[in-house]
């Protein structure tokens, strides 16, 4: 199942640079669609996913984060509004071995969370119990691999302010990164500053 | 069987502007007394089967009273209507009671009547066309003599009532109707009463035949776009939404009084709480939308467009009177923004911009679109024809109404001779009051200042001068708008004033006279306060019988015999 998705990312048209102590992939799938990835170069961890699709009537989307922090600023009066910054802050940041969330400026204590995995939505849903934050998700990696959601494999703690989701990769996920990374090797990069890059 | 209606007026004096925040409507039979102070100032719509209605308020300020009164009578239209309640005399009064009270000889009404009655409190100013609601006709495409504020011209608006089909049918492509008539006799009106029996759905663009002449895009391209506005597409489009019910809005001026405005709105669902961070635009929605804590709104984020779905049902014990159309919603579930599938029907020229340039869809906000390049028009077009084979879209045709078209030259006619026969072409409606006049551009006189070929693809509608009758209806309908009372004398002088100068004259008259009438405290505007104002404002006519008689006295007019002479 997982080969459909390496299989996409392979014919996918690809753009690679090194900037900043991070390796720039930048993939535009045949159907328009557009990816980007960041890889720390020196721990190879995943740090931005982000996606951009065609808007139905056409012009580009914006991008939608998958994994890592908006970076630009939003500015405010072209947006309408915005999330005001003391609220809880949904970010996505793996590891190796786990999938994980952070969710910042949650004060309250751990029993205050219930995470429930919702295998038949394949989703998994944060709430608490004083009706503060509430969340619905869904982990696309497991997804692309068609791969069901188990509520064993999902840990969380709380410290700082922040809840931490962890979700266990399950073994196929692994897979399909470690031969994906060796894939990503063979790339060549162009540095800094440089224009030209090689589409694979 | 009379029914009294206590309307209670619950006002809160805001800090900045002494503004009415509620009206509420009760049906009691008994009177009630609420505590006022403010300026109040409000609408209320009167619902089906009532005749006339007496509306008073009372003023006691320790030691005077004053009462304020008016009447109004409303048998002849039985339709749901609203009347303007301006008791801006009562100012800062300690206690105003108002109550409206049915005691016309229509059937007696019934609770289900009263539901109807619901607050309508005006934002937009009272602007010329404002009481024109539709074109007035019935089922049959007969027009009555008198409705939707429109008076008179029945074969004009008959005439509308066809191409109107058309339009809805929307199988045609641009056709032309020109609407031709002497200046005040509703040329425009007749256009507005079209755009709004079309509905909001139907693209209805209005332009004024000079507004084509820019520096910043040449002139085929100006009348591009406005056709390109006229045409919509229906489609289906995921937008995200964010649906809750506001548990608080704050929006703070900044202390010198200018500048922008920041804004804080807290919305909630049963599990889940935000705060948000509101923008110029937002802020203006919010406050023109009259989102309070306790509404249930959703926010399209991609438009910034509020919706208002109603009360939480957590707040129906807040008040003690609440307007019957009042709808209590369930507080909503889950998170609160949500994907959601919603058909939209969004013009071409939308379309072109978003396409057009990377940024997008922004310079529709800043309104700088510029020129568009006909490649992505083509590109647009061919989309479109795509869809619409999918079934994925539907095309809405609507209408484009060129006022004055006279102040168009030779190239846009012959441009427009080119455009209407196109298949994306709208319904093409021009307005006119010239006579037989040169065309714009050229030496050659031609019918309306229009060339011939062009004249020969339209149909022309004719409007003729108001009769006095006709005139008189317009002038009681639009003191009615103006919030002006009238006796009934005073109407008949400004009738007689109307059909000797002009019916935009007489209109003119209405605002200053109630002005003048409210300055010697008088409570209807009588035969003297319209003579008083007729003396301090000349019209046309009486003003060129004055310059004939002084022109020797103004200036550069030393010359004049000098120059008579030599030509």
């Amino acid at each position: 199942m997982a080969e459909l998705w390496l299989e996409k990312l392979q014919s996918a048209q690809k753009t690679c640079l090194i900037q900043d102590g991070r390796r720039k992939i930048h993939f535009t799938f045949a159907e328009g669609t557009e990816m980007a990835e960041e890889y720390d170069t020196k721990t190879g961890d995943l740090l931005v996913r982000k996606w951009r699709k065609k808007g139905t009537l056409g012009g580009a989307g914006r991008w939608e984060i998958e994994v890592g922090e908006q970076s630009a600023p939003i500015n405010l009066e072209m947006e309408g509004l915005m999330e005001s910054n003391i609220n809880p802050i949904f970010v996505r940041k793996d590891t190796q071995t786990h999938f994980q969330w952070r969710i910042r400026n949650l004060p309250y204590p751990i029993d205050n969370y219930k995470i429930v995995a919702k295998p038949e939505e394949r989703q998994i849903i944060i709430s608490t119990l004083n009706k503060k934050y509430y969340k619905k998700f869904n982990v696309p990696d497991l997804e692309r691999c068609q791969l069901g959601i188990d509520q064993s494999a999902i840990e969380f703690a709380h410290a700082n302010n922040t809840l931490i989701i962890s979700y266990k990769k399950p073994s196929a996920v692994i897979e399909v990164e470690k031969r994906f990374q060796q894939e990503l090797k063979k790339m060549k990069a162009s540095k800094d500053g440089d224009v030209d890059c090689t589409p694979s | 069987m009379d029914h009294s209606i206590a309307l209670l007026l619950r006002s809160r004096l805001a800090p900045v502007i002494g503004l009415i925040s509620g009206i509420a409507l009760l049906l009691r039979s008994k009177l009630d007394v609420a505590p006022v102070t403010g300026l109040i100032h409000g609408r209320l719509v009167i619902p089906e089967g009532y005749g006339s209605f007496h509306c008073s308020a009372d003023k006691t300020k320790k030691t005077n009273t004053r009462k304020y009164s008016r009447t109004k009578n409303y048998a002849e239209d039985k339709r749901p209507r609203s009347i303007g309640i301006s008791l801006d005399t009562i100012q800062h009064s300690n206690c105003v009671q108002t109550t409206i009270q049915h005691t016309g000889s229509m059937a007696a009404p019934t609770v289900e009547k009263v539901q109807e009655i619901r607050e309508v409190t005006r934002i937009e100013r009272i602007g010329a066309h404002s009481h024109i609601r539709g074109l007035g006709l019935d089922d049959a495409l007969e027009a009555r003599q008198v409705s939707q504020g429109m008076v008179g011209q029945i074969k004009a608006r008959k005439a509308a009532g066809v191409i109107l089909e058309i339009i809805k049918d929307g199988k045609i492509a641009g056709r032309g109707i020109l609407i031709a008539g002497q200046p005040g006799t509703g040329k425009t009106a007749i256009a507005m009463g079209m755009a709004q029996a079309l509905g909001t759905d139907t693209p209805f663009t209005s332009i004024a035949g000079s507004e084509i002449f820019s520096l910043e895009m040449s002139k085929t391209e100006a009348l591009t776009q406005a056709f390109r506005k006229s045409i919509g597409v229906r489609i289906k489009e995921e937008t995200e939404i964010i649906e809750g019910e506001i548990v608080e809005v704050q929006i703070d001026r900044p202390a010198t009084g200018t500048g922008a405005k920041v804004g804080k709105l807290t919305l909630k669902t049963t599990e889940m709480e935000t705060i948000y961070q509101l923008g110029q635009k937002m802020i203006e929605s919010l406050t023109k939308e009259k989102a309070q804590a306790g509404d249930i709104v959703t926010i399209d984020k991609a438009t910034g467009k509020i919706t208002k779905l109603g009360r939480s049902f957590t707040r129906a014990r807040d008040y003690d009177a609440m307007g019957a159309q009042t709808k209590f919603v369930q507080c909503p579930e889950g998170e609160l923004q949500k994907r959601k599938e919603v058909v939209h029907t969004v013009t071409l020229h939308e379309i072109d911009v978003i396409n057009s340039r990377t940024q997008g869809f922004l310079a529709l906000f800043s309104g700088d679109t510029g020129e568009i390049k006909s490649e992505v028009r083509e590109q647009i077009n061919s989309k479109v024809a795509e869809w619409r084979e999918e079934g994925k879209a539907e095309i809405v045709p609507g209408v484009l109404f060129i006022d004055e078209v006279h102040m168009l030259d030779i190239e846009c006619f012959s441009f427009l001779n080119r455009a209407l026969e196109s298949d994306m072409a709208p319904i093409l409606i021009m307005a006119t009051n010239r006579g037989i006049t040169r065309i714009r551009g050229t030496q050659y006189t031609s019918p309306h200042g229009i060339p011939i070929d062009l004249l020969d693809r339209l149909v022309i509608i004719s409007t003729s001068p108001y009769e006095e009758k006709e005139i008189k209806q317009i002038l009681r309908i639009r003191c009615e708008e103006e919030d002006v009372e009238m006796s009934d004398d005073a109407l008949t002088v400004l009738t007689r004033i109307g059909m000797e100068t002009s019916l935009r004259y007489a209109i003119q008259l209405i605002t200053a006279s109630s002005l003048v009438c409210r300055k010697r405290k008088g409570s209807e505007v009588d035969v003297e306060d319209i003579k008083r104002v007729y003396s301090l404002f000349l019209d046309e006519s009486r003003s060129t019988q004055f310059l004939k008689e002084y022109q020797q006295e103004f200036m550069f007019n030393e010359m004049v015999p000098d120059e008579m002479e030599t030509s």
